[in-house]
């Protein structure tokens, strides 16, 4: 098993109830698991746990062997070797693109690291931007260099938040799209989160419902979703929300 | 229970030394509440406390609003709005800041009064005799007056950082809602930099409750007044550190009503793509109006004082020695350099640790260090002596063992004097920083955390970058307070070692006002050019 | 631009730990000095006094004995406390205060030790020294009655008791009971009419005054130029000061008023003394001695009087031009302890009667 999560349980300070609930799934190697749920539901407080950066209260989860959290160890975030793409990109105003991209690389000449800046550069197709600002990119460009940054030191999980929330549709669908060709490319594992069951089917091979910070179902895009209301001509997408609400 | 060890970390123990080295010599204060009353205390409280108190809160409830009211629109219009002179007025409308309270009272006085260059050229020039009551400002509005000027660039910096950093989508949203410029002012700028607001503002009340130069000159009676008058005139030090406790004690309460009162609402900005706000470029009446304000605000709070000051340093050139007076600007400059780059480094070991470390204690915890800073200094001076001779009688054994003749070392060297300007300047230098902390949030440092940075290399690549302008801004902040320093700096330095507030304070305290001119003029000019520096610094950065 | 700031505040810290270094090391020579010699080469002051003049006295005293002036300038409370807190470790070896009644606390504290030589005794008349011999006085001042020419007559003028009587109702200035000049003032009057007659003065003034008091003692002679009242209570070297001011309205202030010194036919006009005692573990109390027989003697004496218009204690040095035009006067009849013994009662009649 690459990735194992066994009764992952969580509550932020003051709340009543578990925010994530006795949480247990598997993903296997080169998977991209897609994380559906209405906004509220607990997905980004996954991620975060997955990442470190919070504090479970109780589980335990192995990454490619290795222990990230139990009883008794608690890896922190930067040795676990996981990447993330934040909802809003967390891009360091102060660096530029390639600064950016750089500080995430290990150890390595400075040659080494500029040749991995491009690799990834290209692979999101922003050749030419390096020596730009965060602020003075568009949104779709910004998202695609958090993207390149998170990629740029290989990390073995890539984790993404809601990482098209902030772009308009047309948009939307071109990225999701290069998204699943450079994770596929890359050999990505990835686990993305989205309250949009659109992104869900275009990209993961596998979905993960989750409701109150509990699974309600897992299985396979087509399985849970149905055809995907986007291949079939003439039909209006509708949101996860809309889904539910029928 | 591992799991919580492993947010104890290097920071957390760094910062609690930290506090705990800040908070020491407060301890023999605070504990000066629970001493024996003595037989003066009916005394003090029938005649000074209370009658004291109330004008206290006067000036205290006053400044605090109209140093709000002037840094917060100045710092809106600043970070907003293009006008001319807008770029000087940017870090001009700080130099204020630079001017003693008590020279700044002195200098208004020597102004209006009855020799002073106004009624001067009406009697002599315009034969008109005006009522001096027109001129007194030797009372209770005087002195708001006088503190508003000099105080209210604590506002107003800390506020405009601030704002110019804050999300332009914030803002423009806003304005996208159809709101007004005073709208969007009441329910987006003035909700969203409510803490920096407080923080400014607290710096200026605390300001004004240990101040004791100005009230002492004016002749009004506030709780420093009861504090000096135990202490110097009964001879009570006991009593006035109970007064100071006391003082300590209402600041603590004050404190936690504004914690209470904040509750949950932490503001986080809920996005992290920092974009510099564009400026709005004023025309026509709205430029006039924008110029004439921060030009009125500038003179009465800077050119006037310091046009006053030069014509006295003119007049009496040559009376005053002028040999030492590199010597003294050399020594001012070396304290206050050391000084403010210390409280910057434990400001920001403190505020990482009260940041990371997500626990109401360690938000609470760094507060206390305000405190030092709440009462008159030379309450904090014989703290910080306290402290430092038991220190040395603590190490005897170690000076004996290096063949030291002296039982008193580091409480006859500079290393007191400094320490002592960590401990009372800290709160201001943590202001500023915990308010570029609050503003990163920790998105950033979870981001970088996710690409492999520990918590050390996060600090210096991720936050200290990214925080550049709260450091400079506590830097300047802390710089510029301990070159006008007095009380600590007189008692605590060693022999001989004049520096150019202690000079200022000779003259001034012998009512030789023009004589302390040139001294009071140095501190300006010092001040002037480390505000430039730094705003020269902060403005090279990438847009 | 980042390098260059970092670059630029790690220059900076260089300097100023190479400048922290050398002051640490002047400081470290002077010890090394005093280990070997400790009686010879220095003398630690504290001193109240903020004058010009005194830093020349204490050079020209380092130019004729080799002996190293170090000094501390704060309010003398402060330093009291400071000495107090040192112990027998302390540095200090002389305290100068600007008041006698800060001396007679340092003595009650028991900081100070005896200080006496013929030169001394010889220099500075009995009545300003102690009587124990704790301290000795460097110069006097008086507290005097200014007023405006045009509208008091001198003769309208006799004591500070007199300013309490119904015609100089709203005519009165002085300033707040938060100085020691005031303060001394009044403990003088507990001590020669006791302390109801004390009140009854204070509470008398209080009701006369023209104004709440404000400013200092220069801002009572102005506010009598300004009309605002047309007596007022101040020390003599201020006035001294007004009058060669370099600004010529203070001049002119100072000349249209009077100088009268009260209760000539009475008890004296109200005298204070700017003073000196050896800090008891006084590591150089030989060069304090011999510091406090140079400030008293003639040489420095004339100094303290021409450069600071006050009296000098030397019987044989005159007082300046100005001071000698203000006549002889006779000075009330007190042991200046007195003066620190009431202060605190002072301060209480102060607060009872609500002078601010
Ligand atoms: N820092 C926090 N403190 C307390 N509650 C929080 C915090 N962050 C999120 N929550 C709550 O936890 C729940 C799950 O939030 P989140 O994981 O962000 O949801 P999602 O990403 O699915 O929209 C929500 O009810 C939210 O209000
Ligand atoms: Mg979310």
């Amino acid at each position: 098993m690459f990735m194992d999560i066994k009764n992952l349980q969580f509550s932020y300070p003051k709340s009543p109830l578990n925010t994530v609930d006795n949480f247990s799934f598997t993903v296997e190697k080169g998977e991209v698991i897609s994380i559906l749920g209405r906004s509220g539901s607990g997905k980004s407080t996954l991620l975060r746990l997955i990442a470190g950066l919070e504090m479970p209260a109780g589980g335990a989860f192995t990454l490619n062997g290795k222990k990230m959290f139990c009883d008794k160890t608690f890896l922190q975030p930067e040795k676990r070797g996981i990447g993330m793409v934040f909802q809003d990109y967390a891009l360091f105003p102060h660096m530029s693109v390639e600064e950016n991209i750089l500080f995430g690389l290990p150890k390595m000449s400075r040659k080494d690291k500029k040749k991995r800046a491009q690799e990834v550069l290209e692979l999101v197709e922003l050749i030419g931007f390096e020596k730009r600002y965060p602020h003075q990119l568009s949104g779709g460009q910004q998202q695609r260099v958090a993207l390149a940054r998170a990629l740029a030191p290989e990390p073995e999980l890539l984790l993404l938040d809601e990482p098209f929330s902030n772009l308009d549709t047309d948009l939307q669908v071109k990225i999701r799209g290069d998204l699943r060709r450079i994770l596929k490319k890359a050999k990505t594992t990835a686990i993305f989160v989205t309250h949009n069951q659109n992104d869900a089917h275009a990209l993961a091979d596998r979905i993960v419902k989750i409701k109150d910070g509990k699974i309600e179902k897992i299985g396979r895009p087509c399985d849970l979703l149905g055809v995907s209301p986007t291949e079939i001509p003439g039909m209006v997408e509708i949101t996860y929300e809309e889904l539910i609400g029928v | 229970m591992n799991k919580h060890l492993a947010n104890v970390n290097g920071w957390t123990i760094g910062a609690v030394l930290i506090i705990i080295l800040l908070f020491l010599p407060n301890v023999s204060i605070v504990t000066g509440v629970f001493s024996p009353v003595s037989e003066n205390w009916a005394h003090i409280k029938e005649f000074m406390l209370f009658n004291y108190i109330k004008s206290s809160l006067t000036l205290v409830f006053f400044t605090a609003l109209f140093t709000i009211i002037i840094g917060l629109s100045l710092a809106w219009l600043i970070a907003q709005y293009d006008f001319p002179l807008r770029n000087f007025m940017k870090w001009a409308l700080i130099l204020p800041l630079s001017i003693p309270p008590f020279i700044g009272a002195y200098t208004y006085h020597g102004i209006i009064n009855y020799t002073g260059v106004i009624q001067k050229t009406l009697r002599n020039h315009f034969d008109v005799t005006p009522n001096p009551a027109y001129f007194d400002i030797m009372n209770v509005p005087g002195a708001i007056f006088i503190y508003t000027l000099f105080l209210y660039p604590y506002v107003y910096m800390i506020t405009r950082i601030f704002l110019s950093h804050q999300s332009a989508s914030l803002i423009e949203s806003a304005r996208t809602l159809g709101k007004g410029p005073l709208e969007i002012f009441f329910k987006v700028v003035l909700p969203i930099s409510r803490v920096s607001i407080i923080g400014g503002a607290s710096l200026v009340v605390l300001e004004v409750l240990n101040d004791y130069g100005v009230v002492k000159y004016f002749g009004i009676q506030t709780f420093s007044t009861a504090i000096f008058q135990t202490w110097f005139g009964l001879g009570d030090l006991d009593a006035a550190i109970k007064l100071a406790a006391s003082l300590m004690g209402i600041v603590i309460f004050i404190l936690v009503i504004e914690r209470l009162l904040r509750g949950g609402k932490q503001f986080s900005y809920s996005t992290t793509k920092v974009r510099p706000l564009p400026l709005v470029r004023l025309k026509g009446r709205k430029a006039v109006f924008a110029t004439l304000y921060t030009v009125v605000i500038f003179s009465v709070a800077f050119l006037i004082p310091i046009l006053q000051l030069i014509d006295w340093v003119i007049l009496t050139y040559g009376k005053v020695p002028m040999q030492d007076v590199l010597f003294y600007t050399k020594n001012s400059v070396i304290v206050a350099g050391l000084g403010a780059f210390l409280v910057i480094v434990f400001s920001l070991v403190v505020g990482n640790f009260s940041r990371v470390v997500n626990h109401k204690f360690a938000k609470i915890l760094p507060k206390l260090t305000v405190l030092g800073y709440s009462i008159p200094g030379v309450v904090v001076a014989v703290a910080v002596i306290t402290t430092f001779i038991a220190l040395d009688r603590f190490l005897a054994p170690v000076y004996q063992y290096l063949g030291m003749d002296s039982e008193l070392v580091l409480s006859v060297s500079l290393f007191m004097l400094i320490s002592a300007y960590v401990i009372r300047f800290f709160a201001i230098g943590y202001n500023s920083i915990e308010t570029g902390f609050d503003k990163i949030g920790t998105d950033f440092r979870d981001a970088s955390r996710m690409l492999g940075a520990n918590s050390l290399r996060t600090f210096f690549k991720i936050d200290v970058p990214m925080m550049k302008g709260a450091i400079i801004s506590g830097f300047i902040l802390v710089f510029v307070d301990i070159l006008k320093e007095i009380p600590l700096t007189l008692i605590l330095r060693p022999f001989n070692y004049d520096t150019l507030a202690t000079k200022a304070f000779q003259y001034a305290s012998d009512e030789k006002i023009m004589e302390a001119s040139q001294a009071s003029l140095l501190i300006v000019g010092v001040s002037t050019i480390a505000i430039f520096v730094f705003h020269k610094l902060l403005r090279e950065e990438p847009k | 631009m980042k390098k260059s700031l970092i670059l630029l505040v790690v220059a900076m810290m260089l300097v100023l730990a190479a400048c922290g270094s050398t002051a640490k090391k002047e400081n470290g020579t002077e010890k090394d000095a005093v280990a070997k010699k400790p009686e010879k080469s220095e003398v630690n002051l504290y001193t109240s006094r903020h004058y010009d003049v005194d830093n020349e006295l204490y050079k020209k005293f380092e130019q004729e004995t080799g002996i190293k002036v170090n000094v501390i300038k704060d309010e003398a409370d402060v330093l009291i406390e400071r000495i107090k807190r040192e112990g027998t470790a302390t540095k200090a070896d002389l305290l100068l205060t600007a008041d006698v009644g800060r001396l007679y606390r340092a003595n009650e504290e028991g900081l100070l030790q005896t200080v006496s030589s013929d030169i001394l005794a010889k220099q500075i008349p009995e009545n300003l020294r102690d009587v124990d011999d704790m301290w000795v006085g460097l110069t006097k001042r008086a507290r005097i009655l200014v007023y405006n020419k045009d509208k008091v007559k001198p003769e309208e003028l006799s004591t500070y008791e007199a300013l309490t009587a119904d015609q100089w109702k709203n005519r009165v200035l002085v300033r707040s009971s938060e100085s020691v000049y005031n303060q001394s003032l009044l403990a003088s009057f507990i001590e020669i009419n006791g302390e109801e007659k004390a009140t009854e003065w204070a509470q008398g003034i209080v009701n006369n005054l023209a104004q709440n008091p404000e400013g200092g003692d220069r801002d009572q002679a102005k506010a009598i130029a300004a009309g605002i009242g047309d007596v007022a209570i101040m020390n003599s070297y201020y006035f001294g000061q007004m009058l060669n001011s370099e600004e010529p309205e203070e001049v002119k202030v100072a000349e249209s008023l009077g100088v009268f010194f009260p209760n000539q036919e009475t008890t004296g006009t109200h005298v204070n003394i700017s003073g000196a005692g050896v800090v008891k573990g006084s590591k150089n109390a030989d060069n304090a001695l011999k510091l406090l027989e140079f400030l008293t003697g003639e040489e420095a004496q004339s100094e303290f009087a021409s450069a600071n218009y006050e009296f000098p204690v030397n019987q044989n040095v005159e007082p300046s031009e100005l001071l000698k035009s203000w006549g002889d006067f006779k000075e009330q009849d007190i042991p200046l302890s007195a003066l620190g013994e009431n202060n605190a009662k002072a301060i209480m009649i102060f607060n009872e009667v609500g002078w601010k």
